[in-house]
């Protein structure tokens, strides 16, 4: 039976299960026929011949009777023992034919997503998941050992009664992101540290892809541990998939501080994803340095980039958080942010060809002094420059190499935006697996752009909704784009004009055309001018990482300060919760990470198949029986009782026996 | 056996209720002297047979004057030979043979009428001869008339067993081949053999002239098959074992019994053998009294 088959069974598991031991008790019935076979009285025969011509054509009806009689017979043990052993069906255990393992380890997905309310209840997911493996677990608690393993911590420790799982502060909601494959990793070193006997891992978990991440590397190493492990490793999956009631999440994703005329403004960059749609209009409450006030967002679909600005004045800085009204998940309502009297943005252009200065202006800069020219340097002095206050780096130059590749990785990395543009010359040098292909002419008919990512990125409409003019611009040279990445506008005829991969905390674009008249109408400034200011603020998240990080993900260095949660003044955990925080002069931004607001979900086929190889056992909350274990022995002993009058029928005498055995056989009379 | 040899297998009162009734041969018979039996040869006894012209040679004494003198022809009266009997008495003695029932032991009836035709046979002035059939050697004792040769016979009745399978066809096959004159061969037997080939050995005996007759011996359970509970069925002549149950089975192997019968039967009646089918619980002399009257009957006929 392979791993998706198993999920299809009736789950059961027994209370009494020792009694399953009286299983070889169903050979009863075979070894009686057996014996009673062997206490037939021998009959010395002559007529041996017409004996087997007989057996021979009227024992294959009897035959199958006998077989169907010994098969009742068989059926009516296994009953009584299935029946004293007061199996439980429904639930999630599954058939304990295995019996108890020597150690059961919980992976408890903690999750912010996992926060998830259940559909007529007021359960969470994990809420549900914990009471589940609670009850299971509570059977085995006196002969496996029981270790907890949450995601947010990934430290195995022992739990000596399953109730307590409830009030552990390591089974608790978090404003986390799980990594299951990490979480794998460390019940599997713990099984090789602690050379454990047979082991079952349970897990709980919501199957959030970005949680469970089935592409990754990982998970090849790691089956091959588990695989090649001496002892018995089972796998239980608790996938608690049940639908929940609509829910909206925000998150930040870009914050830059601008100078609008006399007075700064801080331009925030929300996400909102909502698992239904039903109204435009989404309220949310706005918290400054502790004042609250009341916004609304006109939200589209499922998933909207809301961008807001913030007038800040003079301010030199602050803190803020946006906060949705109660939903289906409350852990991904509110999103921190921090803003520093200084967001330093500013853009270097590192090129030869005379378009120098077109760059420059296009990457420049507006200051309290006016505007300030994006930094010009030529591709071998790249190398030595201090990339300090950059935030994009326009590269129009051959691809890099060496030293200058790996300054731009580095700089992609901490956040900034890098965005390459075509030089016409062909070349086999790639940059995070992109290069430039052969250059293309137009013909008769300029290229036109046949469509581009309207929502998000750096050709998204503006803030008050109006496009960019990409499809009146008209482009007579372009560039082929080598390699896989995020396709933002796209020609006509399917060729990328604008491409991006993302890397670490930054991005990478490449640009199939230049804003030259030979090449293209990019050079008249309504399109690569707002679309290099909107790269230069992005990068500013560069310089954020410092103070803004995901939880879960804070430096082992920052997690010895002693921090203060500035909302309420108390201590609070870093590992767990969001939210702002204070350290002496330090400032700590921390958010749930924005993927756990991803709704994508990895399908059962997919878990099977991570775990091929080894026993494993899925129970889909969402489909299975969810309905508490119950009692059958009621049907198996009618079932019992069932197999036993067929078996009283099979065996039952014929009617006429006496008076046939004692009729003489009708001979063929004898002619003479 | 003890019991066996307790009980004399010639019972003086049955030999004396059958003496009166010779055991005639339904073919002619080819003897070495004068007996009560037809020959193929004309010869001097008192049946006429027929007339036939004279032919230079024949001996004048023999010309029947009576019609020389109303015909005016030379015509020789003749009259049937009568000439003694050579009768073979085949005994098989496999394994199955042994069975036993609340009827008694199949080879004993054997036995017992082995030795009464052997009696009758030698009474008679004819010759008996004994072969017994098994599976290890075939023991034959030849024909002879003189009375001393009755106790060879009985002695070795005496000390024959049932035992091993039955090698019946080979050796009835080797008799036809073997015994030149015509002769009588009675076969004691329960014919649990291949019914082919079994036919092919009694009708090679009949292309000899042999006069045949077959006494197959069943066993009225063999027949009923009347058993109320399942038994373990042991093979008397190899090493097979079935368990059954009797009842569900009994309707086929009674309508394959019946079947080899019929056929059996049926081949017989075709070349004329003397087909007979005894159940051992018939008293034994009541079946040779109906074997000696239908013989003489056919005779006479």
């Amino acid at each position: 039976m392979n791993a998706l088959d198993a999920t299809k069974v009736e789950h059961m598991s027994f209370i009494q299960e020792n009694i399953l031991w009286g299983l070889p008790l169903i050979l009863l019935p075979v070894i009686i026929h057996l014996i009673n076979r062997m206490r037939h009285k021998p009959r010395q025969w002559g007529a041996m011949q017409f004996l087997l011509a007989a057996t021979r054509s009227s024992t294959s009806h009897s035959k199958i009777k006998n077989w169907l009689i010994l098969a009742m017979r068989i059926l009516a043990v296994l009953m009584l023992l299935l029946f004293l052993s007061r199996p439980l069906v429904g639930g999630w255990m599954g058939w304990a034919f295995g019996g108890a393992p020597d150690v059961i380890i919980l992976l408890i997905d903690r999750s912010a997503s996992m926060e998830s309310r259940i559909s007529g209840t007021d359960k969470s997911r994990r809420q549900y998941a914990i009471e589940m493996i609670r009850d299971a677990a509570e059977k085995f608690e006196d002969k496996s050992q029981i270790v907890l393993l949450d995601s947010v911590t990934r430290k195995a420790q022992d739990i000596p009664t399953a109730s307590s799982i409830l009030d552990l502060p390591d089974t608790q909601p978090s404003d986390t992101a799980a990594d299951i494959p990490a979480m794998l990793q460390s019940a599997l070193d713990w099984l090789m540290d602690n050379q454990a006997g047979t082991a079952e891992i349970w897990i709980a978990s919501d199957l959030q892809a970005t949680n469970w991440m089935p592409k990754d590397s990982r998970w090849q190493n790691l089956m091959t541990s588990l695989n090649s492990l001496k002892q018995e490793v089972r796998i239980r999956l608790l996938a608690t998939t049940q639908d929940s009631p609509m829910n909206t999440s925000i998150s930040i994703s870009e914050l830059a501080r601008s100078h609008a005329g006399e007075t700064d403004e801080i331009r925030l960059m929300v996400d909102i994803k909502r698992t239904k749609t039903n109204n435009d209009i989404e309220s949310i409450k706005q918290t400054i340095n502790g004042v609250t006030t009341e916004l609304e967002a006109k939200v589209i679909g499922q998933t909207t980039r809301w961008r807001h600005s913030i007038e800040v004045g003079a301010q030199s800085g602050g803190w803020g958080k946006l906060e949705l009204s109660a939903d289906g998940n409350p852990q991904d309502n509110i999103a921190y942010y921090r803003y520093n009297e200084d967001h330093p943005i500013g853009g270097l252009v590192i090129t030869k060809s005379q378009l120098g200065p077109l760059w420059q202006v296009a990457a420049s800069v507006a200051t309290s002094s006016g505007r300030k020219s994006a930094k010009l340097l030529k591709p071998n002095e790249f190398s030595k420059s201090d990339l300090g206050e950059a935030t994009l780096i326009i590269w129009h130059a051959a691809l890099p190499e060496g030293d200058s590749a790996n300054l731009l990785r580095e700089f992609i990395n901490e956040g900034g935006r890098l965005i390459f543009f075509p030089t016409g010359e062909v070349n086999t040098t790639r940059f995070v697996g992109l290069g430039w292909g052969e250059k293309q002419t137009a013909e008769k008919e300029p290229f036109k752009i046949g469509r581009w990512d309207e929502d998000q990125g750096p050709l998204a409409n503006t803030d008050e909704g109006l496009l960019l003019p990409l499809n009146q611009l008209i482009v007579q040279q372009r560039q082929q784009i080598l390699g896989q990445a995020a396709v933002l506008a796209a020609f006509e005829d399917g060729q990328t004009l604008l491409s991006r991969q993302t890397i670490g905390q930054g991005e990478v674009y490449f640009c199939s055309t230049l804003p030259l008249l030979t090449w293209s109408e990019l050079g008249n400034g309504m399109v690569v001018v707002p679309m290099l200011q909107r790269l230069l603020a992005a990068g500013s998240s560069r310089f954020q990482q410092k103070f803004m990080t995901e939880t879960g993900k804070v430096s082992a260095g920052d997690m010895q300060l002693e921090w203060t949660s500035v909302e309420n003044g108390q201590r609070g955990d870093l590992n767990t919760q969001a939210g702002v925080y204070q350290s002496a002069d330090r400032w700590l931004v921390l958010n749930r990470p924005a993927n756990e607001s991803e709704l994508e979900q990895v399908e059962d086929k997919v878990v099977a198949e991570l775990f091929s190889g080894l026993t494993f056992q899925l129970f889909q909350a969402k489909r299975d029986n969810t309905s508490l274990q119950s009692e059958i022995w009621d049907k198996l002993l009618i079932l019992m009782l069932i197999a036993l009058l067929i078996e009283a029928w099979l065996i039952r005498p014929k009617i006429n026996l006496e008076s046939d055995a004692t009729t003489s056989n009708p001979l063929p009379k004898i002619t003479t | 056996m003890p019991e066996d040899k307790e009980q004399p297998l010639i019972e003086a009162d049955v030999v004396g209720r059958l003496i009166g009734q010779p055991l005639l041969a339904r073919f002619p018979m080819e003897g070495t002297v004068s007996g009560h039996h037809r020959s193929p040869h004309r010869g001097s006894s008192v049946e006429f047979a027929e007339y036939r012209n004279y032919v230079p040679g024949d001996d004048i004494r023999r010309l029947d004057w009576r019609v020389f003198a109303r015909t005016d022809r030379y015509y020789l009266k003749e009259f049937e030979a009568e000439t003694n009997l050579r009768c073979y008495i085949v005994l098989d003695c496999s394994g199955s043979m042994g069975f036993k029932s609340e009827h008694g032991i199949r080879f004993d009836y054997a036995k017992k009428l082995a030795a009464t035709l052997s009696y009758l046979v030698i009474n008679q002035g004819d010759a008996a001869g004994l072969i017994h059939v098994n599976a290890q050697n075939n023991k034959e004792i030849p024909p002879r008339r003189n009375a001393s040769h009755l106790q060879l016979i009985i002695d070795s009745l005496n000390q024959s067993h049932p035992k091993g399978e039955t090698k019946l066809i080979p050796l009835l096959h080797e008799l036809a081949e073997k015994a030149r004159r015509r002769a009588l061969v009675i076969i004691l037997s329960d014919c649990f053999c291949d019914r082919a080939e079994l036919r092919d050995a009694l009708q090679h005996l009949r292309f000899q002239k042999h006069d045949l007759a077959l006494f197959h011996l069943l066993d009225p359970l063999e027949l009923d098959f009347t058993f109320d509970r399942p038994v373990r069925f042991v093979d008397m002549e190899g090493s097979q074992s079935i368990v059954t149950e009797p009842a569900t089975i009994r309707a086929e192997y009674q309508s394959e019994l019946n079947r080899f019968l019929e056929k059996l039967q049926s081949d017989c009646h075709e070349f004329n053998a003397d087909y007979r089918r005894v159940t051992i619980d018939q008293p034994y002399d009541q079946v040779l009294a109906n074997f000696l009257n239908e013989r003489a009957g056919r005779n006479k006929s």
